[in-house]
């Protein structure tokens, strides 16, 4: 992507007052979706050739990593110390916390594993809100039609039913642990109507909920006397009985020593998130450093059934510049403000609130046309124009967008002066592992909660329904999971892998490629040996 | 275009920029933040690092520039010629124990928070914690607000908390103020806050549950 108006010259060019001349008719949305979103690339998707989705549609470099070598066999297990617990939680973000709690709480001892730090996850990061039905003039039934109408129809109605049914009881729940919401003068949960929404149903903590929600669940774990937390301790493998077809237990690194470490145990929750930090087809990404996917890759080997492996959410705006904030959002909120965007010829092309998916297809259609203001021979972008937002609206950033005020402000940048640079970032994996309303996988033991698990939000995510995920599965797991009669397991195994093996040589597919990847190649300096 | 975040300010210029990460010499340009300094150098065994935009709180580091030490957060600190970095290691577990359940009423909190947080009530206002916090957050005051009872207060002054835990670091009292200022927070939403619309519907779905229930009942 070496063509676009240079930054310097766009930059010149732009006027705060300038002309931005007519909109352009959107005549043919398939056409432009087909031609530039990521997820309709013609060399994008692959057929998956071996494993439990043989023959299902799959991202390309997610394949790559499906269809991977493991890091370990049975000689890495001789020797290595054993530990043995109720439940195992894989993941510390607020699926991981939820989970641990619950099962804690149901009186499983409970040992929480996660791969950098308790806390560290895209949940922090979250914005905008949750969503739970708790207006009055709202219903569970509107919320699971708008849920099943904005994924496409392709959600499971089973799934999002007890998503929405749990709304209100998961606020209540999160109020007990000490979580605070914005309320209205006379007290009420203040609510928000976001895209895709048919009534408000938004209930946030300014525009911190992530954080606040983060931060009252990871107290509450750390404090909880049931619970283990091994920080820096990734996992690299999960661990089977005789014949490969329960989990029972994983395999643990250590990101410090490099130590490895066998947990056994009756049940394990997956809540390892998504995997925007694989940089899809080239892309920048939102997501936290941790985002590597390993949750799918250790899913797939066991035998779990994943879906919807070839859709995800690429938010429109994400920064392009300054660097160091590269792929981060700028919310949707400042579009929905009247923020317009502007190509490098000064021309507004698309209206800026039409579905993300449409608007992403845009803004890289003006990117590979030339029309893109260009920062180096890769990276090419488009104007938010936040000064002109500014001019109409005085104050309006201060008072709505403290937190990109913030974040750019420690940049140097001023977006009430100068236009943001944008380009479309990978935000959100709307498949994962095929769970049933207790977030159980299709492999015994195995329970995946969070964006790692698939099937409630088709092929489109509405706002505010991730944080109700979270909690809502991490809950349902967490109860099932120490529910299990089981005895535990007598024997660890590492027989799916030896069966993965077997399946990748009948294929003739190579085995240079080992996963899960851990750590972004970018992020591994000398860490991660391999 | 390339897969990593961190390429984008290196379009072939030579580095401008010397500093030290973790006792490296690391060469590289100006506007990169810390951590893409590190990734640039090749500086191993950086792992404390997580969301990148300043509200993770995991990727604290000690900062020198000749005789003065600072603290902050790697992701929202710029290189410059001469500083000297180290990334801290993770917190030690918290010593400070309660679970918020074994609360019955708010009637003996306050009680309660002397017991379980002895140490916020011999602050020697020595400033430590509020140097050290990332986001300008008036620490010290915060922890007074909680020592007298004025939880709400207090929590509303740790609002923009992102749990670095460098104030607990910084504490020559071990008064740990980031979970002061949580518990702060907590027990305000857990003992106060009762909204009606929330409640209206849980009670709403509490009578349709029983009614299935008296329904299935009078089936069999």
């Amino acid at each position: 992507m070496s063509n676009g108006i240079p930054l310097a010259e766009a930059l010149a060019r732009y006027r705060i007052d300038a002309d931005l001349g007519s909109l352009p008719e959107l005549t043919d949305i398939d056409t432009l979706l087909n031609t530039y979103h990521p997820d309709h690339l013609r060399d994008s998707v692959v057929k998956l050739a071996v494993g439990a989705n043989a023959g299902d549609s799959c991202q390309r470099e997610l394949a790559g990593l499906l269809q991977a070598e493991a890091f370990i066999d049975e000689a890495d297990l001789a020797g290595t110390p054993v530990t043995d617990i109720d439940v195992l939680v894989i993941g510390g973000g607020g699926a991981g916390c939820a989970a641990a709690l619950a099962a804690a709480e149901n009186g499983a001892r409970v040992l929480l594993a996660t791969k950098l730090r308790l806390g560290d996850s895209n949940t922090v990061m979250a914005e905008g809100g949750i969503q739970a039905a708790i207006e009055p003039d709202d219903s569970i039934q509107r919320h699971i039609q708008d849920t099943l109408r904005g994924g496409h129809h392709a959600g499971d109605p089973a799934l999002v039913s007890a998503l929405a049914g749990d709304g209100p009881e998961v606020l209540h729940w999160l109020i007990s642990q000490g979580m605070q919401f914005d309320q209205t003068p006379s007290g009420d949960l203040h609510t928000r109507r976001a895209g895709g929404m048919s009534t408000p149903r938004l209930v946030h903590c300014r525009d911190y909920t992530g954080l606040e929600m983060m931060r009252v669940l990871r107290e509450a774990v750390i404090q909880h006397r049931s619970i283990e937390v091994w920080e820096q301790s990734p996992a690299v493998e999960l661990l089977s009985n005789e014949v490969g077809q329960k989990c029972v237990g994983a395999v643990l690194t250590s990101l410090i020593d490099g130590q490895l470490r066998i947990v056994r145990t009756r049940s394990v929750i997956l809540a390892t998130g998504g995997l925007g930090r694989l940089h899809l087809n080239g892309f920048p990404t939102s997501n936290h450093l941790g985002a590597t996917g390993d949750g799918l890759v250790l899913a797939y080997r066991i035998g779990a059934r994943l879906c919807e492996l070839d859709s995800f959410q690429y938010h429109p705006t994400g920064l392009l510049h300054p660097s160091h904030l590269a792929g981060k959002l700028v919310t949707e909120g400042v579009r929905a403000a009247g923020a317009l965007l502007v190509n490098g010829l000064g021309h507004r092309f698309i209206d800026e609130l039409q579905p993300r998916d449409v608007v992403c297809a845009a803004i890289l259609r003006e990117c590979r046309e030339g029309r893109g203001v260009r920062v180096d021979e890769q990276h090419a972008g488009v104007w938010l124009d936040t000064p002109r937002l500014e001019r109409a609206n005085p104050g309006i950033l201060e008072q709505q967008f403290t937190s990109l005020m913030t974040r750019t402000h420690v940049a140097g940048i001023d977006p009430r002066r100068e236009p943001l640079l944008v380009h479309p970032t990978l935000h959100y994996q709307n498949g994962g592992a095929v769970i049933d309303v207790n977030g159980a996988t299709t492999v015994p033991g195995l329970y995946a909660v969070g964006e790692v698990a698939g099937g409630i939000h088709g092929r489109n995510r509405l706002m505010g329904n991730a944080l109700l995920e979270i909690i809502s599965f991490g809950r349902r797991a967490g109860v099932a999971a120490t529910t299990d009669r089981d005895r535990g397991p007598k024997k660890v195994t590492l027989e799916h892998v030896n069966n993965l093996r077997r399946a990748l040589t009948l294929a003739g597919l190579p085995m240079t490629q080992r996963a899960p990847q851990v750590l972004p190649a970018y992020a591994a300096g000398g860490v991660w040996n391999r | 275009m390339t897969t990593s975040n961190a390429t984008a300010t290196e379009s072939g210029q030579p580095p401008d920029v010397a500093l030290t990460i973790n006792g490296l010499a690391v060469n590289a340009h100006t506007g990169m933040s810390l951590v893409e300094a590190a990734w640039h150098g090749g500086v191993p065994q950086v792992t404390s690092v997580g969301c990148l935009e300043g509200v993770c709180g995991s990727c604290r580091v000690m900062l020198r520039r000749g005789k003065e030490v600072t603290v902050g957060l790697a992701c929202q600190t710029f290189v410059e010629d001469g500083i000297e970095v180290v990334f801290m290691p993770p917190a030690s577990a918290p010593q400070h124990h309660y679970k918020i359940s074994d609360f019955k009423d708010g009637w003996d909190i306050h009680a309660r928070f002397h017991k379980i947080f002895p140490e916020a009530s011999r602050c020697r206002h020595c400033h430590g914690c509020d140097k050290a916090c990332p986001k300008g957050i008036t620490v010290e005051n915060g922890v007074a607000l909680a020592a007298a009872g004025r939880y709400r207060e207090a929590g509303e002054a740790f609002f923009e908390c992102v749990m670095c835990e460098l104030c607990d670091a910084a504490c020559p009292e071990l008064i740990a103020p980031a979970h002061v200022g949580l518990f702060s927070r907590r027990v305000t939403a857990h003992f106060h806050l009762r909204p009606p619309n929330l409640i209206h519907r849980l009670e709403e779905l509490r009578q349709e549950r029983m009614e299935t229930c008296r329904d299935e009942d009078s089936k069999k």
